[in-house]
């Protein structure tokens, strides 16, 4: 395997059974992908098409009924594999009776960390996911979104090289989602490969390299996100102050080479910015109701 | 106090066991390999049937090598993470709860438990130890077999087996975790119960003036003065006083006091010796029979429980223990005398005089020369532990002068003591640990440690258990699980002698044959072609509970709780077994769950 493979899936498959052994269903049909370094790779489906499957026999959370999962040239059953891996589960399962930095602190005792690494790294952590508040409170007094933070700062207590985020989005509002888009983004920035399994496709969309598409445990697409979404026989023009003639001229020039003009009009922002600007307008003049500038392409 | 199999010296219980048994150190590895071999011939089947042959043993394969070199990956500071969490999940558990439990219990017990006892120390005693055993175990059980399961079900174990823990150190941090916390409980518990029993049954007396009376030496003179103390706490001593007014009160309801002047009256001092740690050096025991005829054993008198043989009075049968080593240094405090305990049961065939004692007699041989005391006669009191001092100037059978050490023991240091029954129709029964040569005493302090230390070892052995059942199975199961340990261990003689075919009514399936057609234990069944399928059915279950019968822990000799409440001291030889038998478990049972937890996937 090259060094360039993180992680490699032979006719992976999962059929879970019941207490009898018999067939109760087929999770994951034989599956066979490569996920390289650097990349931030997107497992997009719907529900039970297979992603959090997938995400466990990864890590060796499930057995595979056929095929193997090889993480870092090791089968997903090797533990070793854990000391360059951090995961964010679907929901964060964290012991609740523990406050912040006594969940960070008991996650990097696991990595084996030295007292002195894990009292700066449980430091940085906090401080980077936003809890420096409340690093004494106890996760049972913490909202959803909090619970979602502390569980990505676990998730990043060794400085893993790789990263699997089981709908990392779920459960957060749109500053958070935004947060946490950036931070896979800058995950990926410092050469770190990050594989998210997500229903969300503007999320998977917005952060992904390359992506697979699983339906009812079976592979439908792999590839790029840009060539997946690229529309060949398509153009698109974006211009700036375009007078009403030079419009009409445009749309000459399409109609004399034949073409087919298919849409001119003022495009639209996406909802998540006008609430991200609503809120920086909130924070800048609070007490106020939001006034938000008509937007332009400067904006 | 009941001794049923001897304690063997340390390491000769660890190499070469007794006559009847191996060496704990061959067994175990010989159960080990058993177990070993089991495992791998179920889990090979296993694999084997849901992948095929060639996959399931290459599955099997790497289980094995994984499992061995993950011993060597173990981490101490993974390890005590882990263990770190599971005390702190015991804690918001509310484990206080059984402190709380535990002092409500010694809040209430002064209402139930009679200071009017024979013995109140052994009463007491036994009950706050026996309540301590039962309160630590629960909640040992309770951790142990929840935990894990818990961590399942909220899905936690997500995270942990995700990091680089190997399964292995779960099951140790577990079980380390869940043993500091038992242990923080059980000290509260034991320091508390140690002040509770001293604090209940301290009291004080004091002499009653008209009951004293002048003792005169042979010349007349007044050396002193005898008589009783006043009647506290249900029991009344007779005293000793020299002619100062100081003395002692003499022993009654297991205990003495120091009498000393104050106030220009004789008062008692508290209570001496409620709590003891006597030291006992046990012999061989051997018997005549009524013709005075050597025999391994006495005689039966009827009872099931054979622990005990009987010698008839009034006849040559003898009860002989032989001692070894005996010399004057055994124990300084006797001043010259040979102090010996000495344990009766009285077994009546005719009732005799009410509340007069069976005379039975001692007397004192030299196995090499034959050279024999006269009868030492005493009152034989049922179940009484009887303390007295054989004196070094004694009265041979032919009159002559004997010196106790000098013409009674033999050239390599034995010494018989032989005790007859002198009344027609009355038999006295013994065991070997009914006479013993009393050393010096331990420390009643270090003595209660030592049995606290014993319950401790059969709670870090449930914990053990019950981790290692609760990495496959779910909550209730694992307790059930580790309950069927605890109560087959409470019972283990008895589940080896229906194993064995020791114990009347025969096996699972025959007994309840015979309960269901109301026959009794004794008659044989007819010879047909039912009572051939009922054995059948019953070798199969047999020889399934001989093989459990390897792995089951023996509560009921892991317990010492009798030794302080009789009084003895615990044998340093009994601590090391249960040390080392500890040990084993923690291993054994480590081993296991790490393999029940590598066949169970972690998530759903």
């Amino acid at each position: 395997m090259s060094d360039d493979i993180v992680i490699q899936t032979r006719a992976l498959s999962k059929v879970y059974r019941d207490f009898w052994g018999r067939q109760k269903v087929r999770a994951l049909k034989p599956l066979d992908m490569e996920i390289h370094r650097g990349e931030v790779f997107g497992l997009l489906g719907p529900n039970g098409s297979g992603k959090t499957t997938t995400i466990k026999l990864i890590l060796g959370l499930l057995f595979p009924t056929e095929g193997e999962a090889i993480v870092f040239g090791k089968r997903s059953t090797d533990v070793s594999k854990n000391e360059r891996i951090g995961y964010l589960p679907e929901e964060s399962y964290l012991y609740r009776f523990l406050n912040a930095e006594e969940t960070l602190d008991f996650y990097g005792r696991l990595f084996d960390m030295p007292a002195a690494t894990r009292s700066e790294r449980v430091d940085s952590l906090i401080k980077m996911v936003g809890l420096d508040k409340a690093r004494k409170r106890q996760l049972q007094e913490y909202s959803k979104g909090m619970t979602r933070r502390i569980g990505l700062a676990q998730a990043l207590i060794n400085d893993p090289e790789l990263i699997l985020l089981d709908e990392p989005t779920s459960g957060l509002d749109p500053i958070g989602t935004r947060e946490m888009k950036d931070m896979i983004l800058r995950l990926k920035g410092e050469g770190k490969t990050v594989v998210m399994c997500s229903h969300l496709l503007a999320d998977v969309q917005d952060v992904c390299d390359r992506i697979a598409i699983l339906h009812q445990g079976e592979l439908k697409e792999l590839g790029r996100v840009d060539t997946l979404l690229t529309v060949a026989d398509v153009t698109q023009i974006r211009a700036r102050n375009l007078t009403p003639e030079c419009q009409n001229e445009i749309r000459e020039v399409i109609s004399r080479n034949h073409g087919e003009l298919m849409e001119m009009d003022n495009p639209s922002t996406t909802l998540e910015e006008l609430f991200l600007s609503i809120v920086r307008d909130s924070e800048a003049r609070p007490g106020r109701r939001a006034n938000v500038e008509p937007v332009t392409s400067d904006t | 106090m009941v001794l049923e199999q001897d304690i063997l010296p340390y390491f000769q219980w660890l190499w070469s066991g007794s006559a009847d048994s191996l060496g704990a150190l061959p067994r175990f590895l010989l159960v080990s390999l058993g177990v070993g071999l089991l495992g791998l011939l179920v889990g090979y089947s296993i694999a084997a049937a849901r992948h095929g042959l060639l996959r399931g043993g290459d599955i099997v394969y790497r289980t094995i090598s994984n499992g061995v070199r993950e011993i060597f990956e173990t981490s101490p500071r993974r390890v005590l993470a882990l263990a770190g969490l599971a005390m702190k999940e015991a804690w918001r558990r509310r484990v206080v709860v059984a402190l709380i439990v535990f002092f409500i219990i010694l809040v209430f017990a002064s209402w139930f438990l009679k200071k009017n006892h024979q013995d109140p120390a052994k009463l007491y005693i036994s009950f706050v130890l026996t309540a301590t055993t039962y309160l630590v175990l629960g909640i040992a059980l309770l951790l142990s077999a929840f935990s894990l399961p818990h961590d399942f079900k909220t899905k936690t174990i997500y995270t942990i087996v995700t990091k680089p823990v190997r399964l292995g150190e779960i099951v140790l941090g577990r079980i380390l975790g869940f043993t500091a916390v038992g242990t923080i409980l059980l000290a509260i518990m034991g320091v508390c119960s140690y002040v509770f029993v001293n604090r209940s049954l301290d009291h004080t007396h004091t002499v009653e003036q008209s009951s004293l009376k002048n003792v005169s030496d042979a010349d007349g003179a007044v050396i002193g003065k005898d008589g009783r103390t006043s009647l506290n706490s249900y029991h009344r001593h007779e005293v000793e006083l020299d002619t100062d007014g100081q003395g002692v009160a003499l022993n009654n309801y297991g205990h003495t006091h120091r009498v000393v002047k104050s106030g220009g009256k004789e008062v008692t001092l508290g209570a001496d010796g409620i709590m003891n740690a006597r030291v006992p050096q046990w012999g061989k025991l051997t018997f005549l029979d009524r013709q005075g005829v050597p025999k391994a054993r006495g005689i039966n008198v009827g009872s099931e429980w054979t622990y005990r043989s009987f010698v008839d009075g009034a006849t040559q049968a003898t009860a002989i223990w032989t001692f070894k080593n005996i010399s004057p240094a055994l124990n300084s405090e006797a001043q010259g005398g040979l102090p010996i305990g000495l344990i009766v049961r009285v077994f009546r065939t005719h009732k005799g005089i009410i509340g007069k004692p069976i005379t039975g007699s001692i007397q004192v041989r030299n196995p090499e020369t034959g050279l024999t005391s006269e009868l030492i006669p005493f009152a034989a009191m049922d179940a009484k532990i009887d303390e007295r001092a054989i004196p070094r100037k004694l009265t041979g059978t032919d009159n002559s002068e004997l010196d106790l050490y000098k013409d009674l023991v033999s050239s390599n240091g034995e010494l018989e003591i032989r005790v007859q029954c002198l009344e027609r129709g009355q038999y006295f029964g013994f065991a070997q640990p009914d006479m013993y040569i009393r050393m010096r005493d331990a420390s009643p302090i270090v003595n209660y440690f030592k049995v606290c230390l014993s319950i401790w070892v059969q709670m870090v052995i449930v914990i053990s258990i019950g981790v290692a059942g609760s990495t496959l199975l779910s909550g209730p199961v694992a307790m059930l699980f580790t309950v069927s340990f605890i109560v087959l261990g409470f019972f283990r003689p008895f589940f080896v002698g229906v194993a064995q075919g020791t114990e009347y009514g025969g096996g699972p399936v025959e007994s309840f044959y015979r309960l269901i057609t109301q026959m009794n234990v004794i008659s044989n069944l007819e010879d047909n072609l039912l009572t051939r399928l009922i054995q059948g059915v019953d070798w199969v279950y047999k020889t399934f509970m001989l093989s459990l019968a390897q792995v089951l822990p023996d509560f009921s000799s892991l317990s010492t709780v009798d030794f302080a409440a009789y009084g003895f001291n615990v044998p340093a030889d009994l601590v090391w077994q249960d040390l080392t038998m500890c040990l084993a478990y923690v291993l054994g049972m480590s081993i296991v769950g790490y393999f029940l937890f590598r066949t169970r996937e972690v998530a759903r």
